[in-house]
């Protein structure tokens, strides 16, 4: 089972992400996902967060208790986020041009991405929560790369489908770099 | 029968629509004797939601003529013959202002003008044909009860309108149909006394005053797309072929179906 | 009867618990939706409105809540299935012609994502402190049927059943869903149209002058017409008797009323649905309901870890109560603890049908969340710990409530 925060601020497609990983798991990788968002005033524009269970049986409790993972694209988002990551097996990938990470907590691994300059450089500043799925299918391995791939051109409109499945391809082998190191 | 469902039946015959293809709900209690009569489904609704509850079945049926009848729509539900005329539901509403609701000592409703609250009152009432036609209404008159043809004549040209109408009808309040008559019938002559006809009237120049002759006819008469014809006309617009428009919306035969 | 195929949409989606409920009113034939956008709510609104069309159903926006609820019962005697979606202070504007519906014997569904309240609440945030009024909001006796789904697969599966209930009982069925449940996404398999078993409205076909609207069945449930079959149709919110037609005196209002409790009370065997687990052998049964079952799932766990003998008992249909079942348990477990996110409403049913034999806990949330599953488990410790029988209902006092007016909580936004 892992326990999945995606925060950053409204506007970023952080709920988009959790809904896209989450198909993946749960259509094309056969397990079970739950993706839950969180609202409030929050979602205008300040902090915006969604979470996401992944297990190989049914989610009953679906809500994060020791996060696996946290994935942060805003310094807010991390900062309100990053106390919930497990001490013992968290996983925090973040956008390094957005987030100054504190000095780290136990055995908590970081993974620093430059997402939105990535997407940037791709032409649309937009895709840059899909430049960080990539990021996260890669580093994590907990949607596999051909779920991911299925599941994204269903969830972006379609003439845009070309744009984000390059820019999940540029956030994955990025993934793949720093996890080789 | 009384003068009222004696108008709707006359209005009903002349219109030709089959009796049975309307559907009444109204928040003035009408007796079985009377609906039965009037061959029509009768729903007596929650107070002032007559029009609200006829939108459901229209939409629901859109072969159904619906008849809403509003007495507390002077007070209760406003709103929904704001709305009604807005998108120009397929409704014809009978609003029976009977100024007072009398078989309540000293409770008087918004547009009363004569004295049956102990101090009398002191409120403006409402201009209803201008209300419905502001609002978007292809149809309006008022008349009083005593009018009795030229109610049934407005009563049929309403059903048969595509869109929302509005009937005012001038009569006392419920009690007439309990038969305190002499008292009803001193007021009805009053309010055919001090009527005065004038068909094709602008609707703002309609208001009921204090001493000034209460004007009666047929005001706004107008076509407009109906709800149904809009909402077609919209999905159609953006769903193209797989659209398969709502209802009836044939201009002819009316929606309705005619006898014979 | 299977459901129309038009309504269907069968294959596997990623949605959340409003849209699947949106989805399964399509599926369970349902042809007319008035409503008026509410947070939480609006998401399953705008499912129906959007693939409404390919079944030929319609959906309206009405100007107000009472609108929206007048149009749902007008529209069932118009001869379709219909209902409303709202949630918190729409749902209070809709109580009075929710009791039209049931007096007229009406079958609707109503959906209530439930939100945090009273009042304005937490528009974004979830409660579930509408139980009580889903059950008595509007003014005079009647029943109606209240269910409370815990996922997105159960908001379109219970969707589907909700309208199958209306139609068998000719009432109101009320889906008491949460924010929670309404905004969480997960994988829902729509079946194809020929596995779906939907109810048809129980019409009279004889002669129209024989018909009579509130003649019952042996099941107590009358058989239902609509407007345009020629019947002259007399329904009214007055007290009436079996033609329809209004009556005042004593014994047909007995009997009315008498009736109009008794179709869902006396078939209650047949409506209730409960899903237990590991309640037999248990010393503590956690009953819950709607998002809170989930919760407490993770809370059971946690105190089986520790070795204690816990059951769940899920309430799956709150309304009407299964008096006998908590009864029957009473006698054998030593506890029920019960988190609702309120200050105590199912709980007090529970109550009522423990005689004294067992303790009852309360595990309270004020809204806006959802429990620490922390406090479940701890909550059925303090109550395999007391040796005494307690009076009526015991409120746990949670982690939440103890940082908040005893730990000096600082408060910030």
């Amino acid at each position: 089972m892992a326990e999945i925060r995606f925060a950053g601020y409204g506007g970023q497609g952080i709920i988009r992400s959790g809904i896209i990983a989450g198909m993946a798991a749960s259509i094309y990788d056969n397990k079970h996902a739950t993706m839950s968002q969180s609202f409030g005033p929050e979602a205008r524009g300040g902090a915006c967060s969604s979470q996401l269970v992944v297990s190989d049986t049914k989610v009953l409790y679906p809500y994060i208790t020791d996060a696996d993972v946290l994935v942060a694209m805003s310094q807010a988002g991390y900062d309100k986020f990053e106390p919930e990551l497990s001490e013992r097996k968290g996983v925090l990938l973040y956008d390094e041009d957005l987030v100054k990470p504190k000095a780290s907590r136990g055995k908590i691994k970081a993974y620093a991405i430059p997402a939105q300059r990535f997407a940037e450089q791709l032409g649309r500043k937009i895709v840059a929560n899909v430049v960080m799925l990539g990021f996260f299918t890669a580093v994590t391995k907990i949607v596999t790369y051909e779920a991911m791939q299925k599941a994204l051109p269903e969830s972006v409109p379609e003439k845009a489908v070309e744009l984000n499945m390059k820019a999940f391809e540029r956030g994955y082998q990025h993934g793949l770099e720093v996890t080789k190191k | 029968m009384n003068l009222i469902a004696k108008a709707l039946k006359d209005g009903i015959q002349k219109s030709g629509v089959n009796p049975a293809m309307i559907s009444m709900p109204s928040d003035i209690p009408f007796s079985q004797e009377v609906t039965r009569e009037l061959g029509v489904d009768f729903f007596q609704t929650t107070r002032g939601r007559a029009i609200a509850f006829g939108t459901g079945l229209k939409l629901s049926n859109p072969a159904l003529k619906v008849m809403p009848v509003a007495g507390d729509l002077m007070t209760l539900g406003g709103n929904h013959l704001v709305h009604g005329g807005r998108r120009n539901m397929e409704l014809c509403v009978i609003v029976v202002n009977h100024f007072v609701y009398h078989t309540i000592a000293g409770k008087n409703a918004p547009p009363m003008t004569s004295a049956f609250s102990p101090y009398s009152t002191f409120e403006e009432p409402f201009n209803f044909p201008h209300l419905g036609n502001s609002c978007g209404a292809v149809f309006t008159a008022r008349w009083t009860a005593l009018h009795t043809d030229d109610l049934g004549q407005s009563i049929a040209t309403a059903l048969n309108k595509r869109g929302l109408s509005l009937v005012e009808i001038i009569a006392p309040g419920p009690n007439y149909y309990a038969g305190i008559e002499h008292l009803d019938e001193q007021l009805l002559k009053f309010y055919r006394e001090q009527s005065e006809v004038k068909n094709g009237e602008d609707p703002r120049h309609v208001a009921i005053a204090p001493d000034k002759k209460i004007i009666v006819g047929n005001f706004t008469d107008k076509e407009r797309p109906t709800f149904i014809d809009q909402y077609n006309m919209q999905l159609g617009k953006v769903l193209g072929e797989k659209f398969t428009p709502h209802g009836v919306i044939d201009k002819e035969p009316l929606p309705g179906g005619k006898i014979g | 009867m299977k459901a129309d195929p038009k309504g269907v949409l069968t294959g596997t989606h990623y949605i959340d618990g409003d849209v699947a409920s949106g989805y399964g009113a399509l599926a369970a034939g349902c042809r007319f939706i008035a409503g008026y956008p509410i947070t939480p709510s609006t998401e399953a609104a705008e499912a129906f409105a959007r693939v409404a069309p390919r079944a030929g159903a319609i959906f309206i926006q009405m100007e107000d809540e009472l609108a929206s609820m007048a149009a749902v019962v007008g529209g069932a005697w118009a001869g379709v299935k219909t209902m409303t979606i709202t949630s918190g202070p729409g749902y209070s504007l809709m109580q009075e012609n929710i009791g039209f519906g049931a007096s007229l014997e009406t079958p609707f569904v109503l959906l209530n994502i439930q939100r945090g309240g009273p009042s304005t609440g937490v528009p974004t945030k979830t409660g579930q402190a509408d139980m009580m009024q889903s059950r008595w909001g509007s003014h005079g006796d009647y029943e109606v049927i209240a269910i409370s789904p815990d996922s997105p697969q159960e908001m379109f599966d219970y969707t589907v059943k909700a309208f199958n209930l209306a139609e068998k009982y000719r009432c109101p069925v009320m889906i008491m869903s949460d924010e929670c449940v309404g905004h969480m996404t997960e994988k829902v398999v729509i079946p194809p149209a020929d596995q779906l078993e939907v109810e048809p409205r129980r019409y009279y076909s004889g002669p129209p002058e024989g018909y009579q609207p509130y003649k019952p069945d042996p099941d107590l449930v009358p058989k239902m017409a609509k407007a345009g079959d020629g019947l002259k149709l007399y329904i009214s919110g007055l007290v009436h008797d079996e033609r329809g037609y209004p009556v005042a005196a004593e014994e047909f209002k007995t009997i009315y009323v008498r009736r109009l409790v008794d179709k869902i009370r006396l078939n209650k065997n047949k409506i209730i649905e409960l899903k237990e687990e590991g309640v037999d052998n248990a010393d503590i049964v956690v009953v819950s309901y709607g998002i809170s079952s989930r919760v407490a799932v993770k809370g059971v766990e946690m105190a089986r870890e520790k070795g204690y003998k816990v059951g769940t008992l899920r309430l799956v249909t709150v309304w009407p109560f299964p008096d006998e079942r908590i009864q029957e348990l009473s006698s054998k477990v030593k506890a029920f603890v019960v988190p609702e996110i309120n200050y105590g409403q199912v709980v007090y049913d529970v109550a009522r049908c423990t005689h004294g034999k067992a303790n009852v806990v309360l595990v309270p949330h004020g809204g806006a969340g959802v429990h620490n599953p922390k406090d479940i488990t701890d909550a059925i410790e303090y109550a395999l710990k007391q040796e005494k029988r307690i009076e009526g209902v015991v409120e746990f006092k949670t982690r939440l409530e103890k940082l908040v007016f005893e730990g000096g909580m600082k408060l910030k936004e």
